[in-house]
């Protein structure tokens, strides 16, 4: 009895007509190796994002296990004609654009400093990048310890100069300070990743435009910028992302107060899921949030494309 | 016939080995997913060491009796031998976790911190109805009865629409009342009364409208013993809700029609929220007032904040919870005097905020039992009586019987050995059926009450007129009610 040669795929290969290619796998061998990989990643994402989606166009039962209640595109209608909503998605664009233009802008005129500083130039890049390791919430807690108006050296630095107000009292400075806080920690990121890029334009390029008769305005305006605007995107890029979901901060100093001024989505993302447990209006801030992060990375993404470095 | 073997190659002797193990895995984990063993009995013999090796976990609010019970727990050990674990976390931490534990059909929290507007009324169906073990004769009785707990607490912190069962037991019960600087008010008395046209001693006598002027009269009179004359709990939080509840009340104003009742056993449905009314209106009007001449920091203070300014000498007086009794006795010894809250134009009213602790009726039945005999050791007249003496935490009696026994009745005065207990006579007042102040028990209370304390925080903000706010809160609250909860 032939048994092996009955069933040889090699044998057998050999009686088909010698015209017919061989058949290829339908998983090759890459994707044999990216299938552990992609089992991970659907555990880990694609299945909550599908769940997030149904759950988005239900009411979530948790007594008894979790269930949902199809309620078709209720949860969708009242996210989009939630005024108080809206008013939060402002001050979300409000926000975003006042930490991540003023940590720019802050952080490369420090890159500048420093790179222009020769001697202890570790040290100071050391002392400076002292907030960036701290964790958020530990920042909103020295935050509110230092602007409390019974104990508080801001506060009271501000009362000797006059300010008789409390900081996190009214909605406008309350604003402002959790914006602070924020570019407080975060500056010394984009200095960094500046201080980098700045590193590697060449010297010979800053020299020949300084012989060119190149002042510190032109040599910035024309020669630095544009080496690192690469590099400034990059930045742009991962403190945008980060900002889209800030939390921690405003969680520990206001809670989201006084009057809303700083309820910013993920806030009020966290409160309906996890105060108000109404999950299936979460799911819909959340699906929101997602595209919203996704049209600002996509922006990015698309400019660093656009000029060849995502290749 | 000749059969031909293959020898496995190293490629299919890896895959195999993987396979294995990931088969192996997998199975461990169902297995201990699915696997979940009731804690252990002995038939027969001593009731209260029937379960003993089992462990319990006990979820609380980070509160003075638990802080109390966490540092001498080895009595119930040595009764029951039963390990209890507690762990404490901020309310709205508790709320999420409980939450999640009672969605996930297991109860890694057997004993749970039920707060009646956060917990019990949203999660009823999740707790165990404890008259069933009460009821059981294998299990000890609570000692006294339930009738020995203080009725309106029982009711308020125990019961959910329903008179009959009870999910809850009373455990701790803060109460806001009227805490001031006595030793200001003894230099100033003279002065104050000439001034203001009234005796100025604090008291369930006094109204918001006198509260107002002494505070003023401390403002303008006393500055260089405190800054202000008054400060609140006015942050958008929950304590600004609790804060502007005993203003309202006081002016006739209520959340709901029948808002006793909706406060005492609640409600599922509370129908439409009457905050439009005109009582509401003068009442949010009085209190916008009233933090026009507060300290101006109020509006960032929750009770740790106004707590904290207080003992830091910088209010005269304030309206907080009684537990802060014995923080203040700590800073201020002597120096504090504690009396029933004002009254307004309808009458007083002392925000109750007490809790009760449940059983989750995801408990099996040995561990349930077990529950119960920490419910009942945890809530016993000795256990309460050894909180108040503790140095670690101490909150305050929920039983009628350990307010009378003799050394809690002597403790009353000062010197005092259970510093909370200087406040017993205003609490007393406070808890009178006409006098305490009960938030309504909805289901949904959590998202109305963030509606409420927000419109709050904006009219006291300058964002809206008192009529604005209490309308948008109106409206905001109707919404809320009429979505339903489901749970």
């Amino acid at each position: 009895m032939a048994h092996r040669a009955a069933s040889s795929p090699v044998l057998g290969q050999a009686a088909r007509p010698a015209t017919r290619a061989p058949r290829q796998p339908r998983v090759g061998f890459e994707g044999r190796m990216m299938t552990p990989g992609l089992i991970l990643l659907a555990a880990l994402s694609i299945v909550p994002f599908l769940a997030l989606i149904a759950m988005s166009f239900s009411r979530v039962r948790l007594l008894g296990g979790v269930a949902l209640d199809v309620v078709g595109l209720t949860n969708w209608v009242r996210f989009f004609t939630d005024a108080d909503m809206w008013m939060s998605w402002l001050r979300t664009i409000v926000y975003f654009v006042l930490t991540v233009g003023l940590e720019m802008v802050l952080g490369i005129g420090i890159a500048l400093c420093l790179y222009r500083v020769l001697r202890g130039r570790n040290i100071l890049l050391g002392l400076l990048l002292l907030p960036m390791f701290a964790a958020p919430s530990i920042v909103g807690l020295l935050g509110r310890y230092l602007t409390d108006s019974t104990f508080g050296l801001y506060a009271w630095v501000l009362r000797s100069l006059g300010y008789g107000g409390d900081i996190l009292g009214s909605p406008a400075t309350a604003f402002a300070a959790v914006v602070l806080m924020d570019v407080w920690e975060w500056t010394p990121l984009i200095a960094l990743i500046t201080l980098a890029g700045l590193s590697s334009v060449p010297q010979s390029v800053r020299e020949a435009a300084a012989v060119d008769g190149a002042g510190g305005w032109m040599a910035l305006r024309y020669i630095i910028f544009p080496a690192i605007s690469n590099v400034l995107l990059v930045a742009l890029l991962i403190r945008s992302m980060d900002a889209i979901r800030y939390f921690d901060i405003i969680w520990v100093t206001t809670g989201g107060g006084p009057a809303d001024a700083t309820k910013i989505v993920p806030v009020r993302l966290y409160e309906t899921a996890f105060r108000f447990f109404d999950l299936g209006y979460a799911a819909a801030i959340g699906l929101a949030m997602l595209a919203f992060s996704i049209i600002i990375a996509r922006t990015f993404v698309r400019l660093l494309d656009v000029r060849g470095l995502t290749r | 016939m000749q059969w031909t073997v293959d020898q496995p190659s190293r490629r299919d002797v890896l895959r195999g080995a993987l396979a294995a193990g990931a088969a192996l895995t997998l199975g461990g984990g169902v297995t201990a997913c699915g696997a979940r063993g009731d804690a252990p009995r002995t038939a027969g013999g001593d009731q209260w060491r029937q379960y003993q090796g089992t462990t319990l976990n006990f979820i609380s609010e980070n509160t003075a009796p638990t802080a109390a019970i966490a540092a001498d727990i080895r009595p119930f050990t040595d009764l029951t031998g039963i390990d209890v674990r507690i762990v404490t976390l901020e309310l709205t931490a508790l709320v999420q976790r409980v939450a999640l534990d009672l969605a996930s059909g297991r109860a890694q929290y057997q004993v749970i911190y039920a707060d009646p507007y956060q917990v019990l009324a949203p999660y009823q169906r999740g707790l165990v109805d404890l008259r069933t073990l009460q009821a059981d004769p294998n299990l000890p009785d609570l000692p006294g009865g339930v009738e020995d707990f203080i009725p309106a607490q029982l009711d308020a912190a125990g019961r959910f629409v329903d008179a009959g069962p009870v999910y809850a037991l009373p455990y701790d019960a803060p109460t806001m009342i009227w805490q001031y600087r006595r030793d200001l008010f003894d230099k100033y008395r003279g002065r104050m009364a000439a001034d203001l046209g009234f005796d100025p001693a604090p008291g369930g006598d006094r109204t918001w409208e006198e509260y107002f002027r002494m505070a003023e009269w401390f403002n303008k009179n006393a500055t260089s013993d405190v800054r202000y004359g008054t400060g609140h709990q006015a942050r958008q939080h929950d304590s600004l809700m609790n804060d502007f509840s005993n203003v309202l009340w006081s002016y006739g104003g209520t959340y709901f029609d029948n808002g006793k009742e909706v406060g005492r056993l609640g409600a599922r449905d509370p129908g439409p929220c009457r905050l439009d009314a005109d009582a509401a209106i003068a009442g949010a009007a009085f209190y916008q007032r009233l933090l026009g001449i507060a300290d101006p920091a109020s509006k960032t203070w929750d009770w740790d904040g106004v707590g904290a300014a207080f003992r830091a000498g910088r209010l005269a007086m304030c309206p907080n919870w009684h537990e802060f009794a014995a923080s203040n006795e700590q800073v201020l010894p002597g120096k504090v005097g504690y009396a029933a809250l004002p009254k307004g134009p309808a009458g007083t009213a002392n925000m109750y905020g007490g809790t009760g602790v449940a059983i989750s009726a995801n408990t099996l039945p040995n561990e349930r039992g077990a529950a119960w005999l920490f419910l009942v050791w945890a809530t016993s007249p000795q256990t309460q009586l050894a909180n108040l003496k503790s140095k670690a935490g101490g909150g305050t009696p929920t039983r009628t019987s350990v307010y009378e026994l003799p050394e809690v009745r002597a403790a009353e005065q000062r010197p005092s050995q259970m510093p909370n207990m200087l406040t017993a006579a205003a609490v007393r007042q406070a808890w009178q059926a006409d006098r305490i102040g009960l938030r309504p028990k909805i289901p949904m209370w959590n998202e109305c009450n963030t509606a409420i304390f927000t419109q709050l925080s904006r009219m006291l903000t300058g964002g809206a007129s008192p009529e604005e706010a209490m309308r948008s809160i109106k409206s905001r609250v109707d919404q809320i009610v009429a979505r339903g909860w489901v749970a």
